[in-house]
């Protein structure tokens, strides 16, 4: 394969609370090649969803290089972050992140919007992308009438619908049954047997099976 | 995203909250009726009064004994007694003078069998018709002849010979003034007229008859002098001065026991009065409005920490600052836009009760309308602009961690 998707050089995340200064990620270096499956494991706090902000362009590193698609992430502002996000970047959060009282068609069809999509291709799109994962039936539900396997499914469609080239999972199955964690993760696999590149955040090692490749990650280094 | 999509997503917004959207928009409301409606009624006012003014024409010059004096003080206007009945002849002598028409008032009470009333008992002249603009209805006015001879005739004013039962059949009736007989020659046509005293409540009879039966000095109330043509008004002025300085032996230079005003004067006068109140109504009305924009502002920000998460979101499925920066304006706008259009159909509703119960005509004024439109949309701007941007600085990391 030629350039990788992603790569992290000596990257490293300090937070500053003000009082102390909190390093969450120290000098990490990983490439993802285009179309892999990778699992990022590792126990709580040891700076997954830090991991994932920098890779999804919501933050940046406080020191080293961050290339996705080969462009240098530090060179861009704020619009050029959300830019990034809007094109080539589909999020799958923990804890769903729907967007309350709107119905689960809308919520899909809210990042076509930002892309500057039409309100009628939007929908149709969405309808779509909610089919594919058995949602039919459920498109004018509020988020509050879904039960939770149902949001993360509507959330997974809300990162589908653009057709991202990066797809970024946070803990999917964290607040779901093993039935409901199951179905989720076989159907990352079948969006990755449709050639997307997919990074899943875990610390449940039996999720982090799915995956082509695990990267462990402890107190903010890569071990494995 | 697109102005489409923002005004949408501002309306279902506002529309999921009805209770808070209405409470937060009544304070535009009451802002925006409050200014439509004091305006109005200010202009309603001023056109009541102009028409009244007016409906005595306007080629009018009134002289009134008593001196007008910048600084000190003087009487009242009519509470001297200089002019005369004279002096009201020696007027109709001047070139530019249609008419010339005193008034020697006295209230008196005026029967007609059991039907009686208290009301203006006006001496004057057969010039009074063209002075003071009216018509006769039935029968004729005073003739110089009843003036002459000091006749003992009366013309009602319209609503007076109502008010006594008299109609077109009771020319050549007997009313009691003070309990004298007068011969009713005349009744006048209604000149309409609003507020203050009412043209149509008066009697005339002749000048010569008021003084000798009920005033008993000749010295008159005003004179009305009506100019031939509304050009000579300034010359006219000038020469009604200099006869009576004449006439009431003031030299050069001495203080004059009279005031001449024109009727444009007393209009001009009126309406820069009630311009400025007006101004200060709208002046007052505005600040309530300044407060329902602070209100907006308040539940803007409120909702921008509610909506924190959300904003997260948004940004983290690729919404720009400046997407939810007008996010966020547009609620703001739409909130203090209805509000305003809302506080306009509530104003001039107002203004039309108002109008009828004052008994002015009612004015609908678009510019007030047109500006109410964009004051509005101006608080919603101003107080809408700070918790937007707050919004739109949200770090997305920082907003999807909030709880
Ligand atoms: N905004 C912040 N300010 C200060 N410290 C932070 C902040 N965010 C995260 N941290 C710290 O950085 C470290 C890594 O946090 P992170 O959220 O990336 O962990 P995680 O691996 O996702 O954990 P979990 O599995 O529990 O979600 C933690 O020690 C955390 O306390
Ligand atoms: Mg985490």
């Amino acid at each position: 394969m030629s350039e990788p998707v992603i790569s992290l050089e000596h990257v490293s995340r300090v937070y500053d609370t003000g009082k102390v200064l909190v390093p969450a990620l120290e000098d990490v270096d990983l490439r993802i090649e285009r179309g892999e499956f990778v699992a990022i494991v590792g126990p709580s706090g040891s700076g997954k969803t830090t991991m994932m902000n920098i890779l999804g362009c919501l933050d940046r590193p406080t020191a080293g290089r961050y290339l996705l698609d080969g462009t240098s992430v530090e060179d861009l502002d704020d619009n050029g972050l959300a830019t990034v996000r809007s094109r080539s970047i589909g999020f799958v959060f923990q804890s769903y992140n729907l967007l309350p009282r709107t119905s689960a068609i809308e919520n899909v069809a809210a990042p076509l919007a930002y892309q500057g999509v039409a309100r009628k291709e939007r929908l149709a799109r969405a309808k779509e992308a909610l089919e594919r994962l058995g949602l039919g039936e459920r498109l004018h539900h509020q988020p509050t009438e879904l039960s939770g396997g149902q949001q993360q499914r509507v959330g997974i469609a809300r990162a589908i619908v653009t057709e991202p080239a990066l797809l970024l999972a946070d803990e999917p199955t964290g607040n779901l049954d093993s039935h409901s964690g199951a179905e989720v993760i076989d159907l990352f696999r079948q969006l990755h047997a449709t050639g997307r590149t997919i990074v899943l955040i875990t610390h449940d090692v039996d999720v982090a099976e799915a995956a082509d490749r695990q990267v462990h990650i402890r107190d903010g280094r890569i071990t494995a | 995203m697109k102005l489409g999509d923002l005004l949408r997503l501002a309306i279902s917004r506002l529309g999921t909250g009805k209770l808070r959207t209405g409470l937060t928009m009544l304070g535009v409301i009451i802002g925006v009726a409050s200014v439509v409606a004091l305006v109005s009624v200010g202009q309603g006012a001023t056109s009541g009064i102009n028409s009244r003014l007016e409906g005595l024409g306007t080629n009018l010059l009134s002289v009134t004994p008593g001196a007008t004096t910048t600084g000190a003080t003087r009487g009242a206007l009519g509470s001297a007694t200089t002019l005369t009945i004279e002096d009201a002849t020696a007027l109709t002598t001047l070139p530019d003078v249609a008419g010339v028409a005193p008034e020697l008032t006295s209230s008196r009470l005026v029967a007609v069998g059991s039907q009686n009333e208290t009301t203006s008992v006006i001496g004057t002249t057969p010039a009074y018709p063209l002075v003071f603009a009216y018509q006769m209805w039935q029968g004729s006015f005073l003739t110089q002849a009843s003036v002459d001879h000091s006749l003992r005739v009366a013309v009602l004013g319209n609503t007076t010979a109502s008010n006594l039962g008299l109609g077109a059949s009771s020319i050549g009736s007997t009313i009691y003034i003070s309990g004298l007989p007068f011969q009713v020659v005349g009744i006048l046509q209604p000149k309409g007229g609003v507020g203050f005293a009412n043209p149509d409540d008066e009697v005339l009879i002749p000048v010569t008859t008021a003084r000798d039966l009920f005033v008993g000095t000749d010295s008159v109330r005003t004179i009305g002098v009506s100019v031939a043509s509304q050009a000579d008004m300034s010359t006219v002025t000038a020469e009604i001065t200099s006869v009576l300085d004449q006439r009431h032996g003031i030299g050069a230079g001495g203080t004059p026991d009279f005031t001449v005003t024109s009727q444009t004067q007393l209009l001009s006068t009126v309406g820069s009065i009630s311009t400025l109140l007006t101004v200060l109504l709208a002046g007052i009305a505005s600040i309530s409005l300044i407060v329902g924009g602070i209100g907006i502002m308040n539940i803007m920000l409120v909702s921008v920490r509610e909506r924190t998460r959300e904003i997260g979101i948004r940004k983290a499925i690729g919404a720009r600052g400046r997407d939810v920066m007008l996010q966020f304006l547009f609620e703001a706008l739409l909130l203090s836009v209805s509000g305003g259009l809302i506080g306009i159909l509530v104003g001039v509703a107002a203004s039309a009760v108002i109008a009828v119960l004052a008994g002015w005509a009612f004015t609908f004024n678009p510019v007030t309308v047109a500006v109410s439109v964009v004051f509005s949309l101006i608080v919603g701007v101003i107080f809408g602009v700070w918790p937007a941007s707050q919004a739109a600085r949200l770090d997305p990391v920082v907003a999807l961690r909030y709880e």
